[in-house]
């Protein structure tokens, strides 16, 4: 018995309805909203039936010469180099180390690295806020025990990004440890064992085999890292609070500050439709890459 | 007709004791005057049981709360009642987020100009309309440990830092803790831009500068009198003589806690000093009018008021707008308590009292406010505004030592000027 | 393999894993510092000397959390939103997962690469055109306005659509043969066989809803309506020193999501690397 190609259409958008309704309300419309934002002169939230004014191009027009642009443009990029490729061999490195481990003693090695990932990043902001704190840090006792002079570092701008940037990766790092794991445990046993009568060392084993095996999860994991780490908000305006943020801007924040906080809703969307580009360009560019480098190996 | 308004007033107070009333309130007062405000709070809640409760929420002082505040007003949530500092109500009279207080407001609650000197009330008064009633005068103060002083002998008969009448005086008491083996002689905010703001224009009203001159920021040699503000302080940390990177709860906790000699900071602190001292937790300590470092004394000051959000529903006549007057003009007569948290309170019937001017240190710096000078009045003034927000950007790397000040000077010239 | 080599290889072997133990204790150690000072006295967390463990520990920052504040609103509505998302979230994505798995309907297509497309797109750059559109809806300040924008997440129906394609057609043969309805074969069939899938992710979809920042930070106005994990960073009753208080409020913001990873390890691993599109 064959059913009719209709009633199978109809109980496919029956059950798809849902999910379009939503997609259609707070994913088209708002991108399509937040272009057509771009180009006008608008407050965030218009008062009565007062209607925004075209400005045409102006809000980009503007951009080039907008010193905070520019902060939140090299800072962000600054902040993606300096968490995309370190993050990503930090979590290689651990994941080596934990596979090693068998049973209880790995489970709880790996739960150890992983905790940090499910934190609220508020809660992470509270612990290493204290634990780095310039007056009162455990860090600083270290340091004066050490010898090392004291640092600010959440109030200077040399400090404050890499220590964003390693605050990140304690706290993403999980993540990517999982995927490692689960890449380095569908490489075959007996490769290992052919290595082994082969009398290889421990580095050429690694570089002659686990990261050619390992390229397509190193390039997963890079991939997402990318992509997660331009959209970078939350850390940067909490480690920010009492200190310096016109310093620290990124571009998620400098969308929330013309925003919210200048009331400025058309210069904001043009802001934000430049990183949406970005990210999708990168993206592309990215996918692209990945794939001309899966063809040559 | 006193007895009259009486009755009117008791009238409407019947009416709100009918349907018990709850009126949310929203300051930032997170320092030791928070605690005060709380009593105060609690104190209004008992006296008006079965009537007006207050729902009170202390949100984190500054640019989040403001931000809060015009995202609230903007979307019709705002609360029924906050604190607000007088020196940006010409911004937020520009962007529509207060209403204004009414002349039968100001009767209902039983206030009038009179009440206020004539500069608190002028902070409050845009283009002839009031936006706010004022709670309090708070200017910023110098602190200091009497027993840190004594031991680097610069500590007078009287009981107050030696040096105050000038540049060449102060740093000498500065180098004098420093060599007795004090790491910080003083303590400031030196991580957060706009606290430091604060002390700059002091330094600059010592010298007669303005910030605002006929719609141009820094005008003539104004620029310059910025400088040699900044250049000062700059001097002190290169000579590491001031507290260097430090945000606004460790600027406080190395003053209490012995570390600093001295620190510059908001009479809002009082409280705390006086909590710790009444446990015994806390060295000889006082307060003083900050020391002349150019021409003449000159103190930075604004004011906390109350005000009213737009767009929230507390309309002329409703009974809401009748507890959240009561509430205003209930805590305006009582603010000799107020006084404790440090505040030279508004309400002049208080500060010509004889209690106010028994209460210490109080006393001991009543003395600045001839010397208050308040921000200009400017849309682009006040805290978490424009103006702070510029110049506190470049005041960090300055106050620090990585920034030049005539460089910094010429950036926020810069900037004021493109606003 | 000479027996000097195959040394070398256990003695290298021990390094590393001593290494990594005791790294594994050093990564950890910051949550630990944060919890064990959320114990101390604030005169103690501020002492120039460390001190691993209180002398005399305190749970009296807690009680003043669980008093003084709104947290018990806030847990409240953290619980709320996120059960909201996950709940809806999950069983939309399984709807649709199944509908472009099993079914043949014009617009597969197009809807597949929205899928994909929304995968690129930052939901952060969309926060300004959120906030106009859950004010102007009058959703401000309430669970259901945060909780819709933060039902974009295509990786659960990526997931969900290739597990549907692995179960065999024959399956779907026989309770077609049965003459079964579309819905009973998806409720008796199809989601039976993949439980641990949505446990899987309906936990993490729960730790990430917890866990956002953002817009739940951008939506609420007022402090009783704020989740906990903006609440924490907004609101402040302190003064003086309290750095031990606000420790507490946030190893009580930290704890629900740590329990829940610490009872599912496996599923929630399960569902990280399944996110990621890889098979577990």
């Amino acid at each position: 018995m064959i059913r009719n190609a209709r009633k199978d259409t109809l109980i496919a958008y029956v059950l798809i309805a849902p999910f379009v309704a939503i997609y259609g309300l707070i994913f088209v419309y708002p991108t399509i909203d937040m272009f057509i934002l771009s180009f006008q002169d608008a407050p965030l939230i218009t008062f009565g039936p007062q209607t925004p004014e075209w400005t045409g191009l102006d809000n980009y027009t503007r951009l080039p010469d907008d010193r905070r642009f520019g902060t939140a443009f090299w800072n962000t990029a600054y902040f993606v180099l300096l968490t995309v490729v370190p993050g990503t061999l930090v979590a290689l490195a651990i994941a080596m180390g934990i596979t090693r481990l068998s049973g209880r003693l790995q489970a709880l090695v790996l739960a150890l690295f992983f905790l940090p990932y499910i934190l609220p990043v508020s809660v992470v902001y509270r612990i290493w806020d204290w634990t780095l704190n310039f007056q009162f840090g455990i860090a600083m006792h270290l340091f004066d025990v050490l010898g090392i002079d004291r640092v600010p570092i959440f109030k200077t701008s040399t400090w404050f990004m890499p220590a964003v940037a390693f605050v990140t990766i304690w706290w993403t790092c999980g993540f990517s440890i999982l995927l490692f794991l689960a890449g380095l445990r569908a490489i075959p046993t007996e490769i290992y064992e052919a290595a082994e009568l082969d009398n290889a060392g421990r580095w050429t084993v690694f570089r002659k085999l686990t990261w050619p095996l390992l390229w397509p999860i190193t390039a997963l994991v890079l991939t997402i890292q990318l992509i997660l780490q331009l959209k970078i908000f939350d850390q940067v305006y909490l480690f920010s609070i009492g200190g310096r943020p016109n310093d620290n801007l990124v571009m998620v924040y400098y969308i929330y500050q013309r925003a919210f906080q200048n009331d400025d809703g058309g210069r904001a969307a043009a802001i934000a439709v430049v990183l949406f580009l970005i990210v999708i360009v990168v993206s592309v560019l990215n996918f692209q890459l990945l794939r001309l480098a899966e063809r040559k190996t | 007709m006193k007895h009259l308004m009486g009755m009117a007033l008791g009238a409407t107070l019947a009416t709100a004791a009918q349907a018990q009333e709850t009126v949310v309130w929203w300051d930032f007062l997170s320092g030791g005057d928070g605690v005060r405000m709380k009593s105060l709070i609690e104190d209004f809640n008992a006296a008006h049981e079965g009537e007006i409760t207050i729902d009170a929420t202390t949100l984190e002082w500054g640019v989040p709360f403001y931000t809060k505040v015009q995202t609230s007003v903007a979307v019709g949530e705002a609360p029924d009642i906050m604190t607000y500092h007088a020196s940006r109500i010409p911004l937020a009279v520009s962007q529509g987020v207060l209403q204004p207080i009414t002349d039968a407001d100001w009767e209902q609650m039983g206030l009038s100009q009179d009440d206020f000197a004539e500069a608190t009330w002028n902070a409050v008064t845009v283009d002839g309309e009031q936006y706010a009633v004022p709670l309090d005068t708070h200017p910023i103060v110098l602190y200091y440990n009497r027993d840190l002083l004594e031991e680097a002998g610069r500590l007078n008969e009287d009981g107050t830092p030696m040096g105050l009448d000038s540049r060449e005086g102060f740093e000498e008491t500065l180098a004098a803790l420093k060599d007795a083996g004090v790491e910080y002689p003083l303590a400031s905010v030196t991580a957060d831009g706009n606290f430091m703001y604060r002390t700059i224009y002091s330094l600059m009203g010592q010298q007669d500068g303005e910030l605002l001159t006929d719609g141009e920021f820094l005008a003539g040699d104004n620029a310059e009198k910025l400088q040699n503000a900044l250049s000062v302080l700059q001097e002190w940390t290169n000579n590491e003589w001031q507290s260097t990177y430090t945000d606004y709860p460790a600027t406080v906790a190395l003053f209490t806690s012995g570390e600093a000699g001295m620190m510059i900071n908001g009479v809002w602190e009082v409280p705390t000093m006086k909590d710790l001292a009444d446990e015994g937790r806390l060295f000889d300590w006082g307060a003083v009018e900050l020391p002349i470092i150019f021409d003449h004394a000159s103190t930075y000051a604004d004011s906390h008021a109350f005000a009213i959000p737009a767009n929230n529903g507390v309309d002329e006549g409703t009974a809401k707008r009748d507890a959240v007057l009561e509430v205003i003009s209930w805590i305006s007569e009582n603010s000799l308590f107020w006084a404790t948290a440090g505040h030279i309170p508004a309400n002049s019937g208080v500060t010509a009292s004889e209690e106010y001017s028994q209460m210490e240190p109080n006393a001991t710096y009543s003395s600045l406010t001839e010397n208050m000078i308040f921000d200009p009045q400017s849309e682009f003034s006040g805290v978490a505004g424009p103006m702070f927000d510029v110049m506190s950007t470049y005041f960090v790397p300055t106050l620090n030592g990585e920034m030049d000040p005539a460089e910094a000077v010429e950036e926020i010239q810069y900037e004021l000027n493109d606003m | 393999m000479t027996s000097a080599n195959a040394r070398r290889f256990n003695i290298g072997g021990a390094i590393i894993t001593i290494i990594t133990v005791i790294a594994a204790v050093l990564w950890a150690f910051p949550i630990y510092w944060g919890i064990v000072s959320s114990f101390k006295l604030e005169d103690e967390v501020v002492r120039p000397y460390i001190e691993l463990w209180p002398e005399t520990p305190t749970l009296r920052h807690y009680w003043f959390a669980l008093t003084q504040t709104q947290i018990g609103s806030w847990y409240l509505n953290s619980v709320a939103t996120a059960l909201g998302v996950t709940v809806l979230t999950v069983s939309t994505s399984l709807l649709v997962g199944y509908a472009i798995s099993q079914l043949r309907f014009p617009g597969r297509r197009p809807l597949w690469w929205l899928i994909l497309a929304s995968f690129m797109v930052p939901t952060q750059v969309l926060i300004i055109n959120h906030f106009v559109l859950i004010a102007n809806m009058g959703l401000l300040n309430t669970w259901a306005g945060i909780i819709l924008p933060q039902l974009i997440h295509p990786v659960v129906i990526i997931v969900y659509k290739q597990f549907f394609d692995q179960v065999p057609r024959e399956f779907r043969e026989a309770a077609v043969m049965d003459n079964a309805s579309e819905f009973r074969i998806l409720t008796k069939v199809y989601i039976p066989m993949n439980w641990g899938v949505t446990t899987a992710l309906s936990i993490v979809t729960f730790i990430w809803a917890w866990n956002a920042f953002l817009w739940p930070f951008l939506a609420v106005t007022r402090t009783e309506m704020m989740t906990i994990t903006v609440g924490i960073t907004q609101v402040s009753d302190a003064f003086g020193v309290y750095y031990a208080r606000q420790l507490a409020s946030a190893v009580l913001a930290g704890f629900p999501v740590a329990l829940a990873y610490l009872l599912f390890q496996r599923r929630v691993t399960q569902a990280i690397t399944l996110s990621a599109g890889i098979k577990g």
